[in-house]
């Protein structure tokens, strides 16, 4: 009886030439989408690498400057501009601190809409106000992307619902659920294989069309297998929870029209809703504090770190001793003492600016804790840490910016206080950020996604015997 | 036959128990919404007005000073929100709020709402205009879906045929039953929030026109959803099909389309990232007049040519001290390359812009969200409005700092120190938003796109069927 239905159902869907249609809006879809992540990341890469090499040329540049005054030869540089001064290079000459494009960042655009590349954080430049947005149009990123993420999260289970709403229903209206009924199958059972073929067909469909565009585009989809399986697994067992929710409204409600509401009223639950309900509890329960008064409060230290700089350095120099130990001539000029005045500020701000992570943190935590509620917000959370342009990615990158840019003050620091020139000899030693990405893993995503399968599909089988029955 | 298929297709409504729900989901919606949005607002508005009284006490209080060190430590200016962003958040989540406004150089305006949210905001927030351009949609589809297709299989379409029914007359009455609850809900709603804002005090320039524009735009965007959903549902055999194609419908008007049409308008004409504008802008300014420096080229010509003016031969001679007059003619000079580097910009999104119009002729969404974000001050054109007058203010801070300390001070005299009252003399930044009527102005090509939907969904239902 299996094997009958399956080929019937599989010679009615192509003859019905949903088969073929579902084909070519996946591959129309899927195309779309990955051509767009694929510019995106192509151009995040570009930027970087463009980054990289004006880079060097200036470093090359910098140790020609360094030469002719080592040789005691006149350059054409304002003074302050000279690399013999540790804070010129500091300022002038920053490093490129960039967030590496990751192999699969093409699959969600995620936060990096939002954020630059790279960022440069300069010796004596605030690090709490190190500009990480990208000059975008705000409209685009009002509007969204038209990435993977969003055919998967938002459009497969609309095609999911439209492909199978009616499997039951449709039987009744036409009246051949009679017929049906007088076969040696239950309902029910017989629900299920057509609900597990239509599954397969389309499980089949999504990877050929993502191999095809994969090839199409000459993405290395070997290269990144492991990746690859995780992304094909993700989206299979999202598809999975749809039919299941599909297989339960077709049990419980009856009438096309009536399932196809139902199924719909789902979706929006699921997908519209849940998340933005889910969001704005997070900014109630953990408001961010306003950025303005931030900037109030980095103003008044600022006002107040200006007219005490003196007292400033002389105390920052006695906690500091190792800095000056090998100047002889203590002078003393403007960088000593912004340095100085920065480091307090710096100190001070800090847990201002702490508590702009933590509570995103704190946000991030809660979403962790009731994901759950939507498999939408499961699978997203999961494709953007898959394709490393999560919340939490931005998050990793952004401590690591704020630990090179001390370290490449640090680097510069005792140079300037021992007032010693920064030479040639020091370029190749200046330090280097290698972007660490976080490890991304979708077990739990996937475990949540199962456990809701199985809980739906235990409905499915466990209640609706009662139904049936009476 | 118009009043009696009103009549019953409303008591159908009423008796629903499914659009019970839907009709009592989308006013709780509502109503979470706007409280949400309110407090929003509130809270915004209050650190608003406590971050430009201690800004400009900041300021006020520097103290004897120099005036370029003034002019270092600088000022912020803050955009207010404006009272119907209550209604339509529109852009201003991803726009910064404030400009730090410094000697030599134009910043943009920094820490975005977004920048500080978890990835889920990026599904949308829970606001009013989330309702009333996507929910509201949904809830007409919802009760019209079979207006149509219901005759048919119930068979009561041979009863309405028998009676000698014409098309015109029922869809009439259907129209008018489908529009009368989105009627009544758009119009409380409304109703409501005019009500709020004018009783709130601080509510700013709060108007009851601009308002009712808002209101006429989303309700010609609910007629022409109306007049679509009313045509597939007459177009379509079974209340199963009318409903699938109509949400199709939705989803591609008001979501795929906008996505698509972002990522399109990107790539045709993409923005240059912060780093290749600020080295576009460097090397404009490497060639330029540096204020700082006097072996640059341009500033020894300026040099030659103010002491061939006064007819002396050092600048000691000068009457003013020629550091500060050099600062602000390269001031002057860097403005107006800024202007230059910002111009690009925007014309690179007005390129956008007409891929975003282009479109809209596609999508009846499109043309309703940019003009409900214009009619809000919540678009991008007033976050484009509010940069220019910061930066209009920052070049009149900068003539205002280095005029006192030419006339003040000899040349080389880099100790001089301005009074500690001569702060408070320059003026508060000031920013007004657009006038109603230019906005109007500026949208009438979206006003045009707006008129052709309405009239042309109007014809598709009532010419393109004859007979029941």
């Amino acid at each position: 009886m299996f094997s009958y239905n399956l080929k019937y159902e599989l010679k009615l869907l192509w003859r019905s030439r949903w088969i073929q249609l579902l084909g070519v809006l996946l591959l129309v879809l899927i195309g779309f989408a990955v051509y767009n992540g694929q510019v995106k990341t192509d151009q995040w890469e570009n930027s970087i690498q463009t980054a990289q090499q004006t880079l060097k040329a200036s470093d090359a540049a910098m140790v020609k400057v360094l030469d002719s005054v080592e040789q005691g030869l006149e350059v054409s540089l304002a003074p302050w501009l000279v690399p013999t001064s540790p804070m010129a290079v500091g300022n002038v000459h920053p490093r490129v601190v960039a967030k590496d494009a990751q192999p699969l960042s093409y699959i969600a655009t995620g936060q990096s809409d939002l954020f630059t590349p790279y960022v440069s954080p300069k010796a004596t430049g605030d690090d709490f106000a190190i500009e990480f947005t990208e000059m975008t149009s705000p409209v685009q990123l009002l509007f969204g992307n038209f990435d993977l993420a969003f055919v998967i999260i938002y459009l497969l289970p609309l095609l999911i619902i439209a492909f199978s709403y009616h499997v039951l229903s449709a039987e009744k209206e036409r009246g051949s659920l009679r017929i049906l009924m007088a076969q040696p199958i239950s309902i029910r059972q017989w629900v299920f294989q057509k609900l597990t073929l239509r599954f397969l067909v389309l499980s089949v469909l999504v990877i050929v069309a993502f191999v095809a565009v994969a090839l199409g585009f000459g993405l290395d989809v070997w290269a990144n297998a492991p990746s690859f399986f995780i992304l094909i697994a993700l989206v299979l067992t999202y598809m999975l929870f749809w039919f299941a929710l599909v297989f339960l409204v077709n049990l419980w409600v009856g009438q096309s029209a009536r399932n196809a509401i139902s199924l719909l009223g789902l979706w929006i639950f699921f997908v519209l809703l849940v998340p933005s309900i889910l969001n704005q509890i997070g900014s109630v329960l953990y408001p961010m504090p306003s950025r303005t008064q931030m900037i109030g409060q980095m103003r008044s230290l600022k006002a107040e770190a200006t007219e005490k700089q003196d007292e400033i350095l002389d105390n920052f120099l006695r906690d500091h001793p190792e800095y000056a130990v090998n100047d002889s001539t203590q002078k003393r000029n403007f960088y000593h003492r912004y340095v100085a005045s920065q480091q307090l500020i710096r100190s001070e701000l800090e847990p201002v600016v702490n508590r702009y992570t933590e509570q995103l943190q704190k946000q991030q935590d809660l979403l962790g804790n009731f994901k759950w509620l939507s498999p939408a917000i499961v699978v997203q959370q999961a494709l953007n840490r898959l394709a490393g342009n999560s919340t939490a990615d931005f998050l990793n990158y952004k401590f690591q910016v704020m630990g090179f840019s001390e370290t490449w003050r640090n680097h510069l620091m005792p140079l300037l206080y021992n007032n010693q020139d920064f030479s040639q000899e020091d370029v190749p030693k200046l330090p280097v950020f290698q972007y660490q990405p976080l490890s991304s893993s979708a077990t739990s995503a996937l475990l949540v996604l199962l456990g809701l399968v199985v809980l739906l599909f235990g409905l499915g089988f466990g209640f609706t015997k009662r139904i049936w029955a009476s | 036959m118009i009043l009696s298929t009103f009549k019953k297709e409303n008591q159908g409504f009423m008796r629903s128990g499914r659009i019970r729900i839907a009709l009592l989901t989308v006013l709780l919606l509502i109503a979470v919404a706007f409280w949400i949005s309110s407090k929003h607002y509130e809270a915004t508005n209050r650190m608003y007005d406590s971050a430009k009284t201690s800004e400009r006490a900041n300021w006020d209080g520097q103290g004897e000073k120099n005036p370029h060190s003034a002019a270092h430590y600088g000022t912020y200016a803050f955009k207010p929100k404006y009272p119907l962003s209550l209604i339509d958040q529109g852009v201003d989540k991803y726009v910064g709020s404030s400009i730090f406004l410094e000697a030599h150089a134009r910043h943009e305006a920094q820490f975005s709402e977004a920048a500080d949210q978890t990835g889920l905001a990026r599904f949308g927030n829970l606001s009013p205009d989330f309702i009333l351009l996507f929910i509201m949609p949904l809830l007409i589809i919802l009760l019209g879906y079979n207006s149509f297709t219901k005759e048919h299989e119930m068979g009561t379409i041979t009863l309405l045929r028998s009676e000698g029914a014409s098309f015109y007359k029922l869809a009439l009455g259907k129209w008018l039953s489908l529009f009368f609850p989105i009627l009544v809900i758009t119009s409380l709603l409304f109703l409501g929030a005019g009500l709020v804002l004018s009783q709130l005090p601080d509510y700013g320039v709060f108007q009851w026109s601009a308002l009712g524009d808002l209101y006429g735009v989303y309700l010609v965007y609910y007629i022409i959803f109306t007049n679509l959903v009313l045509f597939i549902s007459a177009k379509s055999k079974r209340s199963g099909v009318s409903l699938v194609l109509s949400l199709s419908l939705w989803i591609l008007s008001c979501l795929a389309l906008p996505k698509a049409a972002s990522n399109v308008a990107g790539h045709l004409h993409p923005y240059p990232t912060r780093q290749e504008f600020a080295a576009e802008v460097l090397k404009d300014k490497e060639n330029g007049l540096d204020g700082h420096n006097p072996w640059n080229k341009k500033a020894q010509t300026l040099q030659a040519e103010v002491l061939a003016e006064y007819g002396v031969d050092s600048l000691h001679q000068l009457p003013f001290n020629f550091d500060a007059y050099r600062m602000q003619k390269s001031e002057e000079h860097e403005a107006e390359i800024y202007y230059k580097h910002y111009d690009k910009l925007k014309e690179q999104y007005r390129k956008q812009a007409e891929v975003y119009d282009g479109l809209a002729m596609v999508s009846p969404y499109l043309a309703t969200r940019f003009l409900s974000m214009s009619l809000a001050h919540t678009d991008y054109a007033t976050h484009w409005g509010f940069a220019d007058a910061a930066e209009q203010y920052r070049v009149a801070t900068q003539a205002f700092l280095n005029g006192n300390f030419a006339e003040n001070s000899k040349y080389g005299e880099w100790g001089y120190r301005a009074d500690a009252d001569f702060w408070k003399e320059l003026p508060p930044f000031e920013y007004d938003p657009p006038e109603l009527s230019t906005i109007v102005s500026q949208n009438q090509r979206k006003l045009w796109v707006m008129a052709l939907w309405c009239i042309g969904s109007f014809a598709l239902l009532l010419f393109t069927t004859k007979k029941l």
